[in-house]
């Protein structure tokens, strides 16, 4: 580059496209990392939702593969299959009347509402425990091949487009067959162990945190939790389930049970609540603490009276990010029993038990094309619970800033 | 320039000395190192009861630092060593058997910048109020007074225990401090630089309510201002590179000071 | 002064408080001797029954064969592959991603990425490995006909990606944190925004990012999830991308959720495996630390 100061124009400052040009590039390519991530997010999502959708023709294990219109009660629609069956009027109106027959007539038979049907959108079916997949296709195929399929229906066929997340997936137990493999059982496991590790790991943590920033800002002893802590940070969770697996279900004899998976789990929450906790009692301006203390406020009123509860939004927060992190952990369970097949809801801390994120981990690894719906659908599950944690996270923040 | 040496040989200028029963406190021999950093110099000085004594001097000689030795709030900081004696009332606060947090009962303080606890106005001036056990129709009682005689009470009368002390603005945050600081009856009120975050007007109110208060409490006031320190106070202490220069009576320190170094702090020219 | 002989700072709620508060944090500590006696024991076992020498140079892992061999190296092999795979994609998009948040965004656009990236990192890794099994890897097998339904290479795509906050939020601090000064210095001199961030913040950064890329490996090695769905439990020595692998933690998935009975050499090697796990990562996680605290810029 040649620049002349004498001269008087604008040019005599000279650019240079070439790097003029380097700049804009550089400043574009940037954003394609996050242009990336969102693409992948944005198809991780439509997959799992396409997914979690199918065309089926289902033949009926006795029915006759009717299906009912939307609106009618569901008493009335398993009256009607039950006669739609081969039963008499009286056999099915005392069916329905005995409380124990009628509780069993529904856990069986499950009035289940369809998207569309041969018969047109939004109907009833009645779905039997034993119900056969005859074929299932993904929605495009299905969809464009309806025709073609409703007019193939043999004795006791039905062809459902069926949303494989609808209400009784929730309550359902998990099952051999895709059909009628629910997450209810799930869903309760990751209730209890949740609750239990957050019981160990919410007091543990805050309670380290409080310890390091408000009592032991230096020293020995800070030091030593502090690494310790970093350290932990870094361990793979895996190696939590090994310690689980070797310590709570072996040495202390507790099996593979929801209380093994609590405080393992717990013990793999405490650096996170840690973290959080600490950067929420840093939040709190040290003038605040000053005021107090000149009150003759002790330490402990301090903490408790003072800088606890001006911490506490950022607390709560951060504890119901940990929970959501926590929720989808998998791998430490897998080590510490819940990968077993449990088919009842869990009744006690020392009930079997498997949780959400592990029963999609199963579903998975069926490699069968229809548990790929199931696990779809669980992942849906999932992503909504945790999506609701993180929304009530972030409206807490919102909430609760402060401006001191 | 100035050095510390030339300062620390001689004594503190006094004049018209606090006598002994005067003294509300009195500091004898005052030594304060941060780690290895002297902070102070072998201060002695009397603070006499029912008046109001503004240090002054400019940034970072230990207006504060001797402030908050008073009440032991110096000791929240880790590394402090203090040699020397604080006597209250003729006991030293800086007795192994003392403990700071039963001084820090006694001697109410505000600081520089209002720093009202996330509560509401209520909850705020009875914080102290609680810390000593006092409950109930008591509590209410006092809290009320507080508010009274930090003149706040006519602003917020109407929604004292709703609304947060963050809401107030600044100038009633620091009026809010002040009927925390005062609500529990201190006999002594340490400020540090009470006004410095607040516009004229407010720093009127408070002035007044420091003329106020000089009736109940006995003040030690930290001012940049010198002229604040010449409205408000009784006495002044000069303070230069963490030693006590001159103290005596405000309107000579002020008109005739004694020593030249003081006379170039008040006539502004100093380095 | 009657009230100077109250001690209220030792009172009996004081004491108690802090012994509590003691108490819980010693359970930080306990973790660790937990996780560390949890192993070690098991691991002795395992080295009484498996010379080391097998262990450490032995080509093949078959527990489960008639005569069963025990060399990591095929688990080592695995996890090194599908981490290299991982940070090919996470470690220029991650700092791209860094820079990008440091040096351009402006401060509403960094907040909203930044909170992207958090919903990013708070995706389980199951549903990762689900999409690498079911969606990236019958699209790749498109391109790649030989490619197994269970390989490193999608799993490896996609712990790139999940990956990803980890890098750019660490390499993100540590470009912040370099000092406005700086930059305007460059500036002055007619750098051009580019070159501010690659010759000047970038190098000055430096010990930051390559904390950043360190914590990142030790995370991609420890992932368990996505390998154990997309990559395959199938040991053996090989770095073709294409083969179905194991890595060491998709093993002790393998191994724990099979029937290994306790007792068993199998048993014990899932403790061997998962302390060679632990040291790995322990080691890349000081080693961060290390580097930071050592090449640390120091400014004024
Ligand atoms: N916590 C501390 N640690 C170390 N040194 C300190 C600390 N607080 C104050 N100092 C030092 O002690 C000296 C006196 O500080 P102090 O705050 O008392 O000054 P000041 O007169 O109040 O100043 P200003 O008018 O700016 O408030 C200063 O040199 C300061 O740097
Ligand atoms: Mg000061």
């Amino acid at each position: 580059m040649n620049r002349t100061l004498s001269s008087p124009s604008p040019e005599a400052f000279g650019t240079d496209p070439w790097k003029t040009r380097i700049d804009r590039t550089f400043a574009r390519a940037l954003v394609l990392p996050l242009v990336l991530a969102i693409g992948l997010l944005v198809l991780l999502l439509g997959d799992t939702l396409y997914r979690s959708v199918s065309v089926q023709v289902v033949r009926a294990d006795e029915g006759p593969g009717r299906t009912y219109p939307f609106g009618l009660a569901a008493t009335e629609v398993l009256r009607q299959e039950l006669l739609a069956r081969g039963y008499t009027e009286e056999e099915a109106r005392s069916l329905l009347q005995d409380p124990t027959e009628r509780r069993v007539l529904f856990l069986q038979n499950r009035v289940e509402l369809m998207w569309n049907t041969q018969e047109g959108p939004f109907r009833y079916v009645v779905t039997g425990l034993r119900d056969e997949r005859v074929a299932d296709f993904s929605l495009l195929e299905g969809l464009r091949r309806w025709e073609e399929l409703k007019a193939g229906l043999g004795e006791g066929e039905r062809l459902v487009l069926n949303p494989w997340l609808d209400q009784s997936f929730l309550t359902r137990t998990p099952s051999r067959s895709p059909l009628t493999a629910g997450i209810g059982v799930a869903i309760w496991g990751t209730i209890w162990v949740l609750s239990l590790a957050l019981l160990i790991a919410i007091p543990v943590g805050i309670g380290t945190a409080i310890l390091l920033e408000e009592y032991l800002r230096e020293g020995t002893l800070n030091r030593i939790l502090e690494v310790n802590l970093r350290n932990l940070a870094g361990v793979p969770s895996i190696v939590y389930g090994l310690l689980g697996l070797a310590i709570f279900v072996r040495e202390m004899g507790l099996g593979p049970t929801i209380l093994s998976a609590a405080l393992t789990l717990g013990l793999l929450g405490i650096p996170v609540i840690v973290v959080t906790a600490r950067e929420s009692l840093r939040a709190v301006p040290e003038s605040l603490r000053q005021a107090a203390f000149a009150l003759g406020a002790t330490r402990r009123q301090v903490v408790f009276r003072v800088v606890v509860p001006a911490a506490l939004p950022g607390m709560v927060t951060g504890v119901i990010l940990s929970a959501a992190r926590l929720i989808g952990e998998a791998a430490p369970l897998l080590l510490v029993g819940a990968a077993a097949y449990v088919p009842f809801y869990p009744t006690g801390p020392l009930s079997e038990y498997t949780v959400i994120p592990v029963q999609i981990y199963l579903w998975v690894s069926m490699n069968i094309p229809e548990f790929a719906r199931v696990a779809a659908a669980g992942i849906l599950v999932m992503l909504l619970v945790l999506s609701g944690l993180y929304f009530l996270a972030l409206y807490l923040r919102n909430r609760f800033r402060r401006e001191w | 320039m100035v050095s510390l040496e030339m300062l620390k040989e001689h004594e503190t200028v006094r004049t018209a000395p606090v006598s002994e029963a005067e003294a509300l406190v009195d500091v004898r021999g005052l030594s304060l190192w941060y780690g290895k950093k002297q902070a102070l110099y072998d201060i002695s000085v009397r603070f006499p009861r029912n008046q109001v004594t503004a240090i002054i001097g400019p940034s970072g000689c230990g207006k504060s630092t001797l402030l908050r030795s008073l009440n032991r709030m110096n000791d929240l900081v880790p590394g402090v060593r203090v040699e020397g004696e604080v006597l209250y009332e003729g006991v030293n606060i800086y007795d192994p058997r003392v403990d700071p947090v039963a001084v820090r009962r006694h001697i109410g303080m505000v600081f520089q910048k209002p720093n009202p606890f996330p509560k509401t106005i209520f909850e705020n001036v009875a914080f102290g109020l609680r810390l000593m056990g006092v409950k109930g129709s008591e509590l209410e009682d006092r809290v009320v007074e507080a508010l009274k005689r930090a003149a706040l009470w006519n602003e917020v009368q109407d929604r004292f225990k709703k609304e947060s002390g963050l809401r107030l603005s600044g100038g009633q945050q620091q009026r809010l401090c002040i009927a925390r600081a005062i609500a529990v009856e201190p006999p002594l009120l340490l400020m540090d630089e009470p006004t410095s975050a607040l516009d004229p007007i407010a720093t009127q109110a408070i002035e007044d309510l420091i003329q106020e208060l000089k009736t109940r409490y006995t003040v030690v006031i930290v001012t940049h201002n010198m002229q604040q320190a010449a409205r408000v106070s009784d006495r002044t202490l000069f303070m230069h590179l963490g030693v006590l220069v001159e103290e005596g009576p405000t309107e000579v320190l002020f008109t005739k000071p004694k020593h030249p170094y003081t006379e170039a702090y008040i006539t502004g020219r100093f380095g | 002064m009657e009230i100077l002989k109250q001690r209220p700072s030792r009172n009996p709620k004081e004491v108690l408080t802090f012994a509590l508060l003691v108490f819980l944090s010693s359970i930080t500590l306990l973790t660790t001797l937990g996780v560390i006696l949890s192993l070690v024991g098991d691991v002795a076992q395992f080295f009484r029954r498996v010379p080391l020498t097998e262990f450490l140079f032995a080509p093949e892992w078959t527990p489960l064969f008639a005569d069963p061999r025990y060399g990591i190296s095929p688990l080592i092999a695995g996890t090194f592959l599908v981490t290299l795979i991982a940070l090919l994609v996470a470690v220029p998009l991650g700092l791209a991603l860094a820079i990008y948040l440091s040096e351009y965004a402006s401060g509403a656009a960094r907040a909203r990425i930044k909170g992207t990236l958090e919903l990013f990192e708070g995706i389980p890794t199951v549903v990762f490995g689900y999409f690498a099994l079911l969606f990236v890897t019958p699209l790749l097998q498109r391109v790649i006909p030989d490619l197994n339904i269970f390989n490193p290479l999608s799993a490896g795509l996609v712990m790139g990606f999940a990956i990803i906050p980890y890098i750019s939020n660490v390499a993100a601090d540590a470009m912040e944190s370099v000092p406005r000064s700086i930059r305007e210095a460059a500036y002055a001199l007619g750098a051009r925004p580019y070159e501010v961030a690659l010759r000047v913040v970038f190098p000055a950064a430096i010990s930051g990012i390559i904390a950043a890329i360190i914590l990142a490996t030790s995370r991609a090695i420890g992932e368990t999830m996505i390998v154990a769905i997309a990559a395959g439990q199938r040991p053996i020595l090989t770095l073709d991308p294409r083969e179905t692998i194991a890595t060491m933690t998709s093993y002790i998935v393998q191994a724990a959720t099979g029937d290994q009975p306790t007792g068993s050499t199998g048993f014990y090697a899932l403790f061997a495996v998962g302390f060679t796990l632990f040291l790995l990562t322990l080691f890349l996680n000081i080693l961060a630390q290390y580097v930071v605290e050592r090449y640390r810029e120091r400014y004024e």
